[in-house]
């Protein structure tokens, strides 16, 4: 038997290697959308090529996205979402917004991803009407949002804070995402306590990334992100509020191992996840390629929704070269990486725009999100074994 | 394919200076996690009562989530790939 098929058990009764994520499924459960090109920020790690340019999604592209996905939605036990992304996906206005949700049937969920600058009374009253869920986009207290800022260097944060008491006023759940550019001792306390203030019902914590138009390292010393976890660990425990992504998904992946049901934990299939660009073209499984290009690759697009549907895209996505070399890269992670049954594989965006390619196997981004997390939790769990 | 990967990092949650492979080899992780098992179901517990808390529910409406749907919540949570 192969090391591929089964991995060496320490006990000496063969560990079988993780068995989900194998191939891509051809019907995904939600689907990203660029209203506009524009975002009225400039932050620093960015790595939208085109957010300068305001190059609005026509509704006729949305609506040929919306044929299927009601299709999907309305399947039953199926929750399906449109995430509305961007650019800044309010900056392309409520009436535009509204015109592409138009074509979703009442039973697709929709979500935006927002840096809450344009968020007001009447952004807010558009998202009860539309039943939107809002996540925004937030590096912590006044200091750790440097790299936000607009076109013109001023920064951010107050217009943020003022997007953040609009929803705030109106009651309006939301979640927050954060970026974490240099993971420093009582950083992760300081955010967490940040993030309890303000009000926030769900955190998704990111390490940055070194990707598209980003080029800033993001190679970290390994004690200091396991450690940075670790420390969020703490800190969330305190006073545990807030549902951290990265927390709980540590902790169903530690719960199932110590239930012996850890190979479940996977999803089957990878998820396509496709992006559809502004202009209807379709980037399966890794948003950050949208607007890329590569003599090797191409722009790496499957198709356009406008020339084809979105299923039949989605059913032959071996068609695109590249992903075919991304489920290679995938397997590779499957017989080299013991974490593999807790992270599913690299992510493509980081493979390519670390490696050049998309079949090599660990990137800076695994070690900081999923390895030494998975790390600093377990040395959480070692060293503070209780709540202080 | 090339070789891009490097050596891998050390493990925290193995003692202290350990390598992976001195942890016991690429396939230990599971190990690790039973090594740690006591500390680990404190604070399973601990999460558990934390979720009950903030009423997690299947279908709940807002933007809370639940953990035993959490990988199929449909948007940038999506763990093995999400955008930002």
């Amino acid at each position: 038997m192969s090391r591929a098929e089964t991995r060496q058990d320490p006990a000496g009764g063969g560990r079988p290697a993780p068995t989900g994520m194998r191939g891509v499924a051809t019907v995904p459960s939600y689907v990203v959308m660029q209203p506009t090109t524009l975002c009225n920020l400039d932050c620093s790690y960015c790595y939208l090529p085109l957010r300068a340019a305001n190059r609005r999604m026509p509704v006729p592209v949305a609506a040929a996205v919306a044929r299927p996905v009601n299709i999907w939605a309305a399947q039953q036990g199926r929750r399906f979402s449109v995430v509305w992304h961007g650019g800044e996906p309010l900056a392309a206005g409520r009436d535009h917004l509204a015109a592409l949700i138009s074509p979703f049937s009442a039973d697709v969920e929709h979500h935006v991803q927002t840096n809450a600058t344009l968020i007001d009374d009447p952004w807010c009253e558009f998202f009860r009407e539309h039943r939107i869920r809002v996540s925004v986009s937030v590096d912590g207290p006044r200091a750790r949002n440097d790299s936000r800022h607009t076109r013109g260097g001023r920064p951010a944060y107050d217009q943020i804070r003022s997007g953040v008491e609009a929803l705030r006023r109106h009651g309006i759940e939301f979640s927050a995402l954060c970026v974490v550019s240099d993971p420093s001792p009582g950083l992760a306390t300081e955010l967490y306590r940040f993030f309890l203030d303000l009000g926030c019902d769900v955190l998704g914590v990111n390490i940055e990334e070194t990707e598209g138009v980003n080029v800033r390292s993001n190679r970290w010393p390994d004690r200091a992100v396991a450690g940075f976890w670790a420390e969020l660990v703490g800190a969330w425990r305190q006073a545990p509020r807030i549902h951290i992504r990265e927390v709980e998904w540590s902790l169903r992946y530690a719960a199932a191992v110590l239930d012996g049901t850890a190979d479940e934990v996977l999803p089957r299939q990878l998820d396509p996840i496709p992006t559809i660009g502004y202009d209807g073209s379709v980037v399966l499984l890794s948003p950050e390629l949208a607007g890329f290009s590569d003599p090797r690759y191409g722009d790496f697009t499957s198709g356009n929704v406008l020339a084809s549907g979105l299923a039949e895209i989605l059913a032959t996505p071996e068609r695109t070269p590249w992903v075919t070399e991304f489920v290679a890269g995938v397997e590779a992670c499957r017989t080299t990486c013991p974490y593999f049954g807790f992270c599913g594989g690299g992510h493509a965006a980081n493979r390519y725009f670390e490696h050049g390619r998309f079949d090599g196997t660990e990137t800076n981004h695994c070690r900081n999100s999923k390895i030494h997390l998975l790390e600093g939790v377990l040395a959480h769990a070692r060293d503070q074994p209780a709540a202080a | 394919m090339p070789e891009t990967s490097r050596q891998r990092p050390e493990p925290v949650g193995a003692a202290p200076g350990a390598t992976v492979a001195e942890a016991g080899g690429d396939d230990q992780v599971a190990d690790r996690v039973y090594a740690v098992r006591d500390g680990l179901a404190l604070l399973l517990a601990e999460a558990e009562q934390a979720r009950r808390r903030r009423a997690e529910a299947a279908g709940a409406d807002g933007a809370v989530c639940a953990w035993n749907h959490f990988e199929n919540i449909p948007t940038f949570y999506n763990w093995n790939n999400r955008p930002r």
